[in-house]
């Protein structure tokens, strides 16, 4: 470091100025494939959504502005609605039950206990599995002769035809989706608790706090940062959900659109019905639904915590 | 009192290792199950309720299944896009993490939360407007189209930025005063010092090009173009009742994953712990 500062001193002004010249040059050079590519295929895609969404275009002919009129048109739209719905139902479910698994498997998996690896390994697993093989392993096990069916049947229940009925085709999604991303938030958590020192928990030992007064009093609370994280990126992923609701009603959303999801409803509008407008007005409806409920997440969980 | 306590811990830690086990079985069981069809005949498949053990073993089925649909050519075109996106990755995350952390250049704040923000920007909800621009740039049925979306990933940089970051400052300091120009610098001395993180991002952009369902769904409407997943969905639509087959599938599809996996584990939880606790 001496030596750096005495170089600099030593230099003329003229030679830093050019110094710091290279200097950028060379920063925008080594991100310039970066920040294309991102302007491209990422916020450029997002902006442009905007635009698309006042316009009347069916991807053959020419396009013309119509204002908010697709707004007005998908507001207007039963099956809007519905989508919205199923979405939301979905999130509702899917979030805060995963995050309350993955929160009791990593603080149980986090108490010393033998075979830990393996363990984790499992509970892993699923999350990095294709949601295309993940949802077809799901179609056969919940097919009316499949495997779920036949542990109910042991209970004496003769279970449904999950994916076939309106009514459990959802929650068919639902059981999936926790399965298979509640390893993943798992070891967020597993992380997260590491974090917690472990004087505090033998503190409030001495003090008589049985385990489970532990759990209420010390691990919830500092593991804020990683819920908050958890909870952030179970909203973003529940509200798009696409993949399985694709996959398990082949493309449809149904049952009677009983699967139909803000982002399959996005997809159709496109390749169905070659409504590019009603397709943008629902994806920016998407993004400010996320972006609503990121910031109110934000208020809630997002402070920083005081020991 | 003490061999109270021990007497209990010693049943809640029986009590915790019960939940972790059922816990565990539900995990495993649709893998297994999975892995029992794909060897049984479709008759046994269908059989109720459920039979555990095939019996025999039909290891045909996996030639069939790669006879019946065209799976060589899936696995092809997955790997293509797999191994050119951690490529792509590799080079353009670390090179542009290693700008964000390491240079002090004009607009540096400015280009690091705009990459922040992309992170915040996932796939499913700007597919029609990247589906419209790569139809502009003429890459529906390309690999370029499969490929290019996918090439740098924000979190990639960002966890690059990160590993630079506890690189130490003096390693540099001696090759800048030496006037090594900063390609030098990031190849020879800085990069070789990350190569963990290197790891751990090939694992994870490996494991999103593979898994992607949605992009090659928007841009391979040839099926020459399909990858696995979206070939297994298509197969999937055509021969909705032989599940042994679309089984077998399945495990084929995964088993290149799960040896990574296998092989890796810890970089993969690695990078978890590390993009998932900022």
């Amino acid at each position: 470091m001496g030596t750096a500062v005495m170089l600099k001193n030593t230099e003329s002004r003229g030679g830093m100025e050019h110094w710091r010249r290279q200097e950028t040059a060379a920063a925008y050079m080594f991100s310039f494939p970066t920040i294309i590519l991102l302007l491209v295929f990422s916020l450029g895609p997002a902006a442009y959504a905007f635009f698309l969404s006042g316009v009347s275009w069916n991807l053959l002919n020419h396009m013309h502005w119509v204002g908010l009129s697709n707004y007005s048109a998908i507001l207007h739209m039963p099956l809007f609605w519905t989508s919205v719905k199923n979405s939301v139902i979905f999130a509702a479910v899917v979030m805060p039950v995963q995050t309350v698994i993955a929160m009791i498997i990593a603080v149980i998996m986090n108490q010393n206990l033998p075979a830990r690896p393996i363990y984790r390994l499992i509970f892993f697993f699923p999350s990095i599995s294709s949601s295309a093989v993940t949802s077809l392993m799901f179609m056969w096990i919940f097919n009316k002769l499949g495997l779920l069916n036949g542990f109910l049947s042991m209970a004496g229940i003769s279970g449904p035809n999950w994916i076939g009925n309106p009514r459990f085709a959802l929650s068919a999604i639902m059981i999936l989706n926790i399965w298979s991303t509640a390893g993943y938030f798992m070891v967020v958590f597993l992380a997260g608790l590491q974090a917690i020192p472990r004087t505090l928990y033998e503190a409030a030992a001495i003090d008589g706090a049985s385990a489970l007064q532990r759990f209420w009093n010390i691990t919830v609370p500092l593991l804020r940062p990683s819920t908050f994280f958890i909870v952030v990126m179970g909203l973003i992923g529940t509200l798009q959900m696409f993949d399985q609701s694709f996959i398990i009603s082949g493309g449809t959303g149904g049952p009677l659109n009983s699967t139909m999801t803000i982002a399959l409803l996005i997809y159709q509008e496109i390749f169905s019905y070659g409504q590019v407008g009603y397709g943008a007005a629902a994806t920016v409806f998407l993004f400010v639904l996320v972006l609503g409920l990121t910031i109110i997440t934000n208020r809630w969980l997002g402070k920083p915590i005081e020991y | 009192m003490v061999g109270s306590n021990s007497a209990l811990s010693r049943v809640s830690r029986g009590l915790y290792l019960l939940i972790l086990t059922a816990g565990a079985l539900v995990m495993v069981i649709p893998f297994f199950w999975s892995l029992s069809t794909s060897l049984k005949p479709l008759g046994e498949a269908l059989v109720f309720p459920p039979k555990w053990i095939p019996h025999p073993f039909l290891w045909m089925n996996y030639v069939l299944t790669w006879k019946t649909v065209p799976m060589g050519q899936w696995f092809i075109n997955s790997t293509i896009v797999a191994v050119v996106v951690v490529i792509g990755n590799l080079i353009l995350d670390s090179m542009a993490g290693y700008a964000l952390a390491r240079i002090r250049f004009r607009g540096r704040s400015l280009v690091f939360f705009g990459i922040i923000s992309m992170l915040m920007i996932p796939f499913q909800s700007i597919m029609l407007p990247v589906y419209i621009i790569l139809r502009a740039l003429g890459l529906i049925n390309s690999y370029a189209g499969i490929i290019l979306p996918q090439l740098v990933s924000a979190m990639g940089v960002f966890l690059m930025r990160q590993a630079f970051l506890n690189v130490p400052q003096e390693v540099e300091e001696s090759a800048i005063i030496d006037g090594a120009s900063r390609w030098r610098i990031f190849a020879q001395i800085s990069l070789p010092m990350v190569q963990p993180s290197l790891l751990t991002l090939a694992l994870m952009m490996f494991m999103g090009a593979w898994n992607n369902f949605l992009l090659p769904l928007l841009v391979a409407n040839n099926q020459n173009f399909w990858t696995l997943p979206l070939g297994m969905v298509m197969f999937q639509q055509q021969y909705y009742t032989n599940w042994p087959y679309l089984m077998a599938a399945a495990v084929m599809a995964t088993i290149p994953i799960a040896v990574l996996f296998l092989l890796f584990q810890r970089w993969f939880i690695q990078g978890i712990s590390t993009t998932g606790l900022k």
